[in-house]
């Protein structure tokens, strides 16, 4: 089976899965603390060994941004801000995609049904974090996940899973007991973009 | 706290990252990385996923993982969360090591060079056919010079290097060389002369956390690295390097220091931690050997003096002396992996193995902590005893080992001159040995094995290198890719990737040790072969020829069926489980949790219980050394000045990055995407670019007394505006390593090659670089 073959039927598996939960409970987020961020991309390789990314610097469904805060030597002030796909709860995306490709599963990830895609990019227009790109092993608009195949068995997505410091904790934002949980209520914590209005569930502490 | 507006949306990220180089050619470029199994290696069928712990061997950390495989192909390798020592990650390279066995640039059969040496023509054999070539031209080398020395054997480290080393046992040979005096020698040698080892350090513990040149944030050590990122809200992190490496950006100060004159802010710290009392005196008195001639040693080295020396200020050094003895034990001044800096490393190294000392942060929590590991059972075996054989040639006596020192420390009574002091027996000393080839001193080495090193790329001066290949009368790379080392050989043999193979049971000594093994994840795809494999077939085809055997007593041949027999048909497994015998439980454990260890937690302060000896000459920690004055070295750390650059010059600096820590993984195309680029660039300061008349985004040359290289100009305000920096292992000489031949530039064919005398380490920053405009 080829890499592209692998990529289809992993998306068509994603639909089924989304079907079959459809009365999850959970409400899936990520809370993440920069300040361990070392830029080491293993997240995004992660990402792409999982999902079949291909190799291209257009296509990425998870990134680390760097942020300059000054630099005029000898001082120098940096640091990295891993992102990928907000998880909207109010996703602009899902709004304006006109074949109801884009949509949200029961457990609240943003996903696309690569069948339905027409490839209208609206959605990618949309989007104010620049989380799609374009598909071609999918022929698709094509976006994180939150590794959706990983969650009857109940694992953490690859990004999370690989991460050295463990920049991010995946869980269950509904269940006030899971991890998640207790690291926004013991935590100051902010969102990418709130002027949107987007309510992303990735969450950043302060 | 700042967050981000947004990351670069896509077309502004490709502006970012090079300009007018083509993203979509990159992609082109790279796709044939496609089902490149099933086009052409035996891929298994194997229906259905399954789960095969085994260990990454990307680089020396080798962190145990998880490997899911789908209808016998390999999915996803995913970190193994047993294994405490990587806190349960894989890196980017481990995770790219999922399409290793599919690269399409691996070596997939044995190769006979056809045409000249470095033409890349080749024909494909048989391991027969291989293997016969090799022993004809062992025996003529042998019988040519009357000495099995004259075949030398090159590898670094690795679970399948001790059956090279075998390979070097049976051929006979004295002269093996291997990495560490391209890397640690010097640590290994600073550290040990104080404490008898070269310990670790407790980073998840520590609260006050010196690196100097250290790039751990790159450069990733496991578990320091994860423990540094992890800590950043609860330690104080001071860095010091010329460059603001993504480790600048973690720690809490960051100071540019002069390079080569880190020993100058060490002994400072020193001074003031004696002179103002703040040193642990109970510590120092029952532990310790030497204080009072070390406090005489540092009353000259005072803050103002090492400001002088080392552009830091004499405030910061105080500062930083008194947070070091505040917070001791958990102070640490971290000893590092690569310490092959300047030509006084190991009395750097001593001196900040004796800082650490006297506040006491010794085998304590937060300090730094003796490694300690698990000893596996081994077979022991009998090599033969030949008569052909001469001492090595880096060892003993070396009329010209002078000549590998840099000008300025000539003159230093405390440098060796006719020998390397403390020469390591099996690793040699990389830069004097090829030397002591191309010299034919004190006599000729003609033969070359080489596993898994690429000296054209790792060792300074690749002119020089390639001389010395070029002056062998026969070549044996193994590899699992073409590398520059075996582009340039006679012979090819390639190994079955560590997916694909049984690698011993290894013990990973650290502050607390754990025990990680290799299984075949998928069956290998090609007609390769592990190093075992091909150690024990070559042993079978040397006692075959009688030849071989002309200066062996009679029983050294039994000995070597012994040796073959051991092996031959025998399942790695079974020799695991008899590694782990002593461990009732162990192999059940290493085969189900991916790796066996007895407790997670660190076992602090075996050294300092009543009757505990270090392996020094006094038992105790020698801050002033007893067999350095034996041996005409300096009792105690002595700085000296390092030379400058001359106007219009810049010192070279080499260093790593998260994607590319040796030379192995620039050829990967995932690599290369994550690190940005797809060459490496000359980082040069602003300023200093101006001078040069160069811009962003230019090329330069860049040249020295041992080469020149057209690179890349990045202008960027992280650096010292005397210092330039371009990464490791690009530009290329393998055109089997596609995408980085002859792509950017490459380091060692610019750095000259000096080193030091007393552990023979090479010299990597003694390299001061003319740049123009290219
Ligand atoms: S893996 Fe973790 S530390 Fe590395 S870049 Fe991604 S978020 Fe940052
Ligand atoms: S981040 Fe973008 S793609 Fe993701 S849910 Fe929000 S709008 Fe949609
Ligand atoms: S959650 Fe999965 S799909 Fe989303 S960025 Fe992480 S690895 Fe990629
Ligand atoms: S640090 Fe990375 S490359 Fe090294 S062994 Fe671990 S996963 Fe592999």
């Amino acid at each position: 089976m080829s890499e592209n073959s692998r990529a289809l039927k992993l998306a068509e598996d994603n639909q089924k899965l989304a079907n079959k939960r459809k009365k999850a409970k959970e409400k899936w987020g990520i809370v993440l603390d920069t300040s361990k961020c070392i830029d080491c991309k293993a997240c995004t390789v992660a990402c792409k060994m999982e999902n079949y990314v291909p190799v291209g610097f257009y296509n990425y469904r998870i990134w680390v941004a760097e942020d300059t805060h000054y630099a005029k030597y000898p001082v120098i002030s940096r640091s990295f801000q891993p992102s990928q796909c907000q998880q909207c709860e109010n996703p602009p995306c899902v709004h304006v995609c006109p074949t109801h490709a884009s949509y949200k599963t029961a457990d609240g990830v943003v996903m696309v049904d690569s069948k339905k895609c027409i490839l209208c990019k609206y959605c990618m227009t949309a989007c104010p974090y620049d989380a799609r790109y374009e598909s071609h092993t999918t022929e698709a608009i094509d976006k994180c996940t939150f590794c959706y195949q990983r969650r009857e068995e109940g694992k953490d997505p690859a990004c999370v899973e690989t991460c050295p410091p463990k920049v991010r904790v995946f869980g269950d934002l509904n269940d006030p007991n899971s991890e998640v949980s207790r690291l926004l209520a013991y935590n100051e914590y902010t969102v990418l973009k709130p002027e949107k209005g987007t309510k992303p569930k990735l969450k950043y502490i302060k | 706290m700042f967050l981000l507006k947004t990351k670069l949306n896509r077309r502004k990220f490709l502006a970012y990252s090079g300009g007018t180089l083509a993203a979509g050619a990159m992609a082109t470029k790279f796709s044939t990385i496609k089902a490149i199994a099933s086009e052409h290696g035996k891929q298994s069928k194997e229906p259905g996923t399954k789960t095969v712990p085994s260990a990454c061997a990307i680089c020396v950390n080798k962190c145990s993982l998880f490997a899911d495989v789908k209808d016998g192909v390999i999915h996803k390798l995913n970190p193994n969360h047993n294994f405490f020592k990587s806190r349960s990650m894989l890196c980017a390279r481990g995770n790219v090591g999922a399409k290793v066995p599919y690269a399409p640039d691996r070596l997939k059969k044995p190769l006979i060079r056809t045409g000249k040496r470095g033409e890349g023509k080749w024909k494909e054999v048989s391991w027969d056919e291989a293997y016969d070539y090799i022993v004809e031209n062992v025996i003529k080398l042998i019988d040519k010079y009357d000495n099995r020395s004259s075949i030398a054997f090159a590898s670094t480290e690795g679970l399948q290097e001790e059956f090279f080393r075998h390979l070097t046992s049976v051929v006979g040979s004295t002269n093996s060389v291997r990495h560490p005096t391209l890397c640690l020698a010097s640590n290994i040698q600073g550290y040990s002369s104080v404490y008898g080892t070269l310990p670790d350090a407790d980073i998840a513990n520590a609260k006050f956390v010196v690196m100097a040149g250290s790039n751990r944030a790159e450069a990733f050590i496991t578990p320091d690295t994860i423990d540094l990122a992890k800590n950043r809200k609860e330690q104080t992190f001071v860095y010091l390097d010329p460059r603001a490496t993504k480790s600048a950006a973690l720690a809490d100060k960051w100071f540019p220091i002069k390079p080569g004159t880190d020993m100058a802010v060490v002994l400072a710290m020193i001074n003031v931690i004696i002179s103002e009392g703040l040193y642990d005196k109970e510590f120092v008195d029952k532990y310790t050997h030497g204080f009072d001639q070390l406090r005489e040693h540092v009353k000259k080295n005072t803050p103002e003096w090492a400001e002088k020396e080392s552009e830091i200020p004499a405030d910061e050094i105080r500062w930083m002396a008194r947070k070091f003895a505040e917070n001791a034990p958990a102070s640490v001044w971290y000893p590092g992996r690569r310490s092959s800096f300047t030509a006084n490393d190991v009395y750097y190294r001593r001196s900040c193995a004796i800082l650490n000392a006297i506040v006491g942060a010794w085998d304590r929590k937060g300090g730094l902590i003796p490694k300690s590991g698990i000893s596996l059972k081994s077979h022991e075996f009998i090599f033969p005893l030949y008569d052909r054989v001469k001492n090595r040639i880096d060892g003993g006596k070396v009329n010209f080992a002078a000549d590998v020192l840099p000008e300025y420390i000539k003159s230093n009574k405390g440098m060796p001159k006719d020998e390397v002091a403390f020469l390591s027996e099996a690793d040699g000393s990389w830069v004097l040995f090829r030397d002591a080839i191309l010299k034919q001193k004190p006599y000729p080495v003609k033969g070359m094995f080489i596993y898994k090193q690429n000296p054209v790329e790792s060792v300074p001066n690749r002119a020089k290198t390639l001389e010395m290949l070029k002056s062998m009368e026969f070549i044996c790379t193994i590899d699992i890719q073409m590398s520059d080392t075996a582009w340039y050989s006679d012979v090819v043999l390639p190994e079955s990737t560590y997916l694909e193979r049984w690698d011993p049971a290894h013990s990973l000594s650290g502050v607390a040790p754990v025990v990680i093994f290799r299984q075949p994840v998928i069956e290998p795809l090609f007609d390769t072969k592990s190093m075992k494999d091909i150690t024990v077939d070559l042993t079978e085809k040397f006692l075959q020829k009688d030849a071989f055997w002309v200066d062996a007593w009679e029983e050294d041949k039994a000995y070597m069926e012994d040796y073959v027999k051991t092996f031959k048909g025998v399942p790695m497994s079974h020799i695991i489980e008899h590694q782990l015998s002593d461990y009732p439980g162990a192999y059940k454990m290493l085969k189900e949790k991916g790796c066996f260890y007895k407790t997670d937690k660190i076992p602090y302060g075996k050294t300092l219980k009543e009757g505990a000896r270090l392996k020094t000459k006094t038992g105790k920690i020698e801050l002033a050394s007893v067999r350095y004055p034996e041996a005409g070295l300096y009792a105690l750390p002595v700085y000296q000045k390092p030379s400058q650059p001359p106007e219009g010059k810049y010192r070279f600096v080499v260093g790593r990055h998260a994607q590319f820590t040796q030379a192995n993984t620039q050829n990967v195309p995932y690599l290369l995407e994550a690190y940005g680029h797809y060459e490496n660039m000359l980082w040069i300061h602003p300023k200093s670019a101006l001078k040069q008349g160069l811009n962003d985004g230019d090329y330069a040359i860049v040249k020295s007394s041992a080469g020149e290289q057209k690179v890349k100009v990045h202008v960027t305000e992280y650096t010292r505006p005397d210092t330039v920096f371009y990464l490791h292992g690009f530009g290329r000489l393998s055109k089997w390593l596609t995408n980085v031949y002859k792509v950017g530039a490459s380091d060692a064919e610019i750095l000259e090659d000096y080193a030091e005398t007393i552990s023979g380490n090479a010299l990597l920053h003694e390299t001061f670089v003319e740049i123009k405009k290219a």
